[in-house]
């Protein structure tokens, strides 16, 4: 990542957007960062939880309730307010830095 | 139990009792969840990730405690471990201190700091005795010559006193300062003792890496797997107690070099080796500090 960045992986970039919508428990998460990439990024589960683990203890996001399903704990988790700070300022520099690229493409049709 | 899920399970043991114990069957459920149908051996980037954060939980729940002092008693262990893997090839000419250095040794691992305090310093003693060639503490026939199966110089015959007594003297003032404080240092697991045979095998006493022999490249390489490993573990905890084992364990290390600059005993070859464990133990003390700006990558 480079400097002045928020310091976001592009994988915990995709994990926390998939929180945006609610908390969602892990399998859901690795499916919808699978959506929300067009399927550029699959996490693996050791990946994933990983992942989850670095950012609770950062307290980005925070575990809303657990539920026992078939007899197997799942946790649901949710996005804190300083987590959709960082997810928020992380989209608003790659839409910064994206511009720069793309607006000069527009800028070449206009002219062209 | 399917097969696909034994194995997985297999997998997970690479995480800690603790983690596995609170989260194994939500982490088993999912990777079965997404299992294809049929399938009987995990994917390889499932494996290589389950082991890779098995092992990432297993440095972060060790990083629990005060770091310094945890540090401190991790450089001690090593310490003691490389003093005890010195001694071993010399049991015949002095079994008692290699007893007691054992002693010392596990003593220091389960975190008895004030117990190991005057065994060690007892080694410590005779180890001052036999490098400055006095019949301290009991009568010993010096040089020491190691045993049958092994070969090399006498005990402690391959250079001055400096680099065994800066050893000897960094264990007993480690283990003041830790006995000082009102926490025991925690103790640490009994697999420390399988890296005994393994330091015993690896050159501990005459590293003499000029002759390139299989042994003292073992040991460098040792070294150098552990250093990166200290460095790895600061990166991922953000945490400095590896960054301190290192520095406990460089201190004696590189201070066979002082004790050879004055007669220009020095090959260029131990200078690399120093200035090897120098920048290592360098980019472990400073990787903890950059990974603090960088927290959630």
């Amino acid at each position: 990542m480079s400097k002045g960045s928020s310091g976001l992986s592009e994988q915990t970039y995709f994990v926390l957007a998939a929180l945006l919508d609610g908390p969602l428990h892990g399998h859901a998460i690795i499916k919808k960062v699978v959506d929300l990439s067009q399927g550029r990024i699959t996490l693996a589960v050791g990946t994933l939880y990983g992942a989850l683990d670095r950012l609770a203890a950062n307290s980005v996001i925070v575990v809303e309730r657990e539920e026992v399903v078939n007899g197997r704990k799942r946790r649901y988790f949710r996005i804190t307010d300083e987590g959709n700070r960082i997810v928020e300022a992380e989209a608003r520099r790659m839409q910064q830095a994206a511009a720069v690229v793309t607006g000069r493409h527009s800028l070449g049709a206009t002219f062209a | 139990m399917t097969t696909l899920e034994r194995r997985y399970r297999w997998l997970l043991r690479a995480y800690p009792n603790g983690y596995r114990a609170d989260h194994g069957d939500e982490l088993l459920g999912i990777l079965l969840d997404s299992a294809e149908p049929g399938r009987a051996i995990p994917p390889a980037r499932e494996a290589v990730a389950l082991v890779v954060g098995g092992i990432r939980a297993r440095v972060i729940s060790a990083a629990q405690g005060p770091a310094w002092t945890d540090g401190l008693h991790r450089g001690v262990v090593a310490l003691a471990m490389l003093n005890l893997a010195v001694l071993i090839p010399y049991a015949g000419g002095i079994p008692l201190w290699l007893a007691l250095s054992a002693v010392a040794f596990v003593l220091v691992l389960r975190g008895h700091v004030r117990l190991a305090l005057p065994v060690a310093g007892a080694v410590a003693v005779k180890v001052t005795a036999i490098t400055m060639g006095h019949p301290w503490l009991d009568a010993t026939l010096l040089p020491v010559f190691p045993d049958g199966p092994w070969s090399g110089p006498a005990l402690y015959g391959h250079g001055g006193p400096i680099a065994p007594l800066t050893s000897n003297a960094l264990i007993v003032a480690g283990l003041l300062v830790l006995a000082s404080r009102r926490e025991r240092p925690r103790a640490r697991s009994w697999w420390w003792l399988a890296a005994v045979p393994l330091v015993a095998g690896a050159d501990p006493a005459w590293l003499d890496i000029v002759a390139g022999s299989p042994t003292a490249m073992a040991r460098v390489c040792l070294e150098v797997v552990l250093l990166v490993g200290a460095a790895c573990a600061g990166h991922l905890t953000a945490d400095p107690r590896w960054a301190v084992a290192a520095g406990v364990y460089l201190v004696p290390a590189t201070a066979v070099l002082w004790e050879n600059a004055s007669v220009e005993l020095v090959a260029r070859q131990d200078i690399a080796h120093a200035a090897l464990l120098v920048v290592l133990t360098g980019a472990a003390v400073a990787v903890p500090f950059r990974a603090r700006r960088r927290s959630l990558r």
